[in-house]
């Protein structure tokens, strides 16, 4: 209990004469976690929303006039039986005429003078995931095709694909940008270490001639590493939630208005415990890696 | 309790710091390391607690190779001997208490103990008036008490001092001296590097002289 009591004194103590020193290290690594912060929220709403946009994601078959009850029935035994197929959905001629004049909503007069109702029935096709790629989509739609009583086959999917592979791509960016600003941030931190274990050499001598372990030495600048990135990720993590609150007054928008349920939202708890972790773990790596060169020299 | 078997030190550029040294010191002895200065008496006391490995040669303290120790196992090594330090190696930015205090925290005593023997050392050694004071509004004499005084913290078995009375006029080396004998007097080995040939003479213990790296007279 007294030892945990030494190595935090210690550790203020050093954060004190670290003075402008260990404010740069926080500052840095709150810059640094900003920065990736605005990817990570970035890339996790655009996910949410290309991961909406595939649930939602479906492919229309339009039957030709005429189908009769045992053609129709025949059609949806093909396609249910298709793996790639994990909901269907019929409108019969009738019911797409219904719902074309719900949409038009007064304006139905303009449909007087067809006589014969115009729209084709349909099958709605939700797909699974696995086979929403370009590839899969264009063999399913063939084989569609030539199915009898199909008439036409909709899907409109290459656009869905196009920001998924963006979002895949601002990801694996946001992971580069995050991956060298963390080690910019590692380099302040050991050099703000460093300059704090110099002013302590003669202490470290006496220490370690009168028999204290490496560990001993290095729990308090370790702790005070620990504190400096523990400190800038959740300055960080205030500047973003700041940020991210006036984002959302600006635009006049609750959260998880933008683009529907789920989209729209701040780092949930778990990932902003994790940037605590990171920082303070960035803050410790720093640390040993002067703490270390130093005690071999 | 000391136990050195050909040991030979050889810095770079084949500077020969020690030659060929055997030596066997008793638990319980107080020994005389005497001889000018260059002649290798620092490098032995840093062989002994492992501030330095001998080039060849096996040194035993206390039973344990110290050659051989792991490093992890130094630290152990070293809170059984207490070493006197011919610069004392006194941290001057904070007080005499502090200075003892951290070998107390080091060793994992609890503070109430720590203090009560910060105050019977400084008690000792006669210092326990200056006890919030800094190093440097010490005299020379006084600093070595206070490094005296730290070497003890940690009842060390064997007690190291290189030159601890190096700076201080012949009667005040005898005070020191005279302490030095109290501390072995109640079982601690007491090895005493020193180039003052006259006051090993006079205090007539056992002396290993030293002369160039090598052991060139023992007495008695």
């Amino acid at each position: 209990m007294e030892r945990l009591q030494y190595i935090l004194q210690d550790a203020l103590v050093n954060i004190r004469r670290g003075g402008w020193g260990g404010l740069a290290s926080i500052g840095t690594i709150a810059v640094s976690f900003v920065i990736v912060g605005i990817f990570l929220i970035i890339t996790r709403n655009l996910g949410a929303l290309v991961a909406e946009w595939k649930e939602q994601f479906q492919v229309t078959v339009f039957l030709e006039d005429g189908t009769t009850a045992e053609q129709l029935a025949l059609i949806k035994k093909r396609i249910q039986s298709e793996r790639a197929v994990k909901a269907m959905t019929y409108t019969s001629k009738e019911e797409a005429l219904q719902s074309f004049k719900r949409e038009l909503k007064g304006k139905d007069s303009l449909l007087e003078g067809l006589g014969e109702n115009p729209i084709p029935a349909s099958l709605q096709l939700r797909i699974h995931e696995a086979y929403q790629t370009p590839e899969a989509l264009r063999q399913f739609a063939a084989f569609l095709t030539r199915l009898e009583g199909v008439e036409d086959v909709l899907y409109g999917q290459e656009w869905v694909d196009r920001l998924a592979s963006a979002v895949r791509i601002l990801r694996l960016l946001g992971l580069s940008v995050g991956l060298a600003l963390s080690m910019a941030s590692l380099l302040i931190v050991s050099n703000t270490i460093r300059l704090a274990v110099y002013s302590r050499a003669e202490e470290i001598e006496v220490m370690r001639l009168v028999g204290a372990t490496k560990m001993h030495i290095r729990a308090p600048f370790l702790l005070e590493g620990m504190i400096q990135g523990g400190l800038g990720a959740g300055l960080a993590l205030l500047l973003l939630f700041g940020a991210y609150r006036a984002t959302l007054w600006q635009l006049q928008l609750t959260p998880g208005q933008i683009f529907g349920v789920g989209v729209g939202s701040f780092l949930d708890p778990r990932w902003a415990t994790a940037m605590l972790l990171a920082g303070a773990s960035v803050g410790a790596f720093g640390s040993l890696i002067s703490v270390g060169r130093f005690l071999r020299a | 309790m000391i136990q050195l078997f050909h040991v030979y030190k050889t810095y770079a550029r084949d500077v020969e710091a020690l030659v060929d040294i055997n030596l066997h010191i008793q638990k319980g002895e107080f020994v005389f390391l005497a001889g000018p200065s260059g002649a290798g008496k620092t490098t032995l006391l840093r062989l002994i607690f492992r501030d330095e490995l001998p080039t060849s040669g096996q040194i035993l303290v206390n039973g344990r190779n110290v050659v051989k120790l792991p490093d992890r196992a130094i630290p152990h090594l070293r809170r059984s001997i207490g070493v006197i330090f011919q610069d004392f190696k006194l941290l001057r930015d904070r007080s005499i208490f502090d200075n003892l205090a951290l070998v107390y925290r080091v060793l994992g005593i609890p503070s109430a103990t720590g203090k009560r023997k910060v105050a019977n050392l400084l008690k000792l050694v006669g210092l326990s008036h200056k006890v919030q004071m800094t190093p440097y509004k010490l005299s020379g004499g006084e600093q070595q008490r206070v490094a005296i005084a730290r070497a003890l913290m940690n009842d060390p078995l064997l007690l190291l001092a290189d030159e601890p009375t190096g700076d201080l006029d012949v009667d005040l080396s005898m005070d020191v001296m005279r302490l030095l004998g109290d501390i072995n007097a109640r079982g601690t080995t007491v090895v005493v590097a020193t180039h003052d040939m006259d006051m090993v003479r006079e205090l007539g213990r056992r002396t290993i002289v030293l002369k160039a790296g090598r052991v060139v007279e023992e007495r008695p």
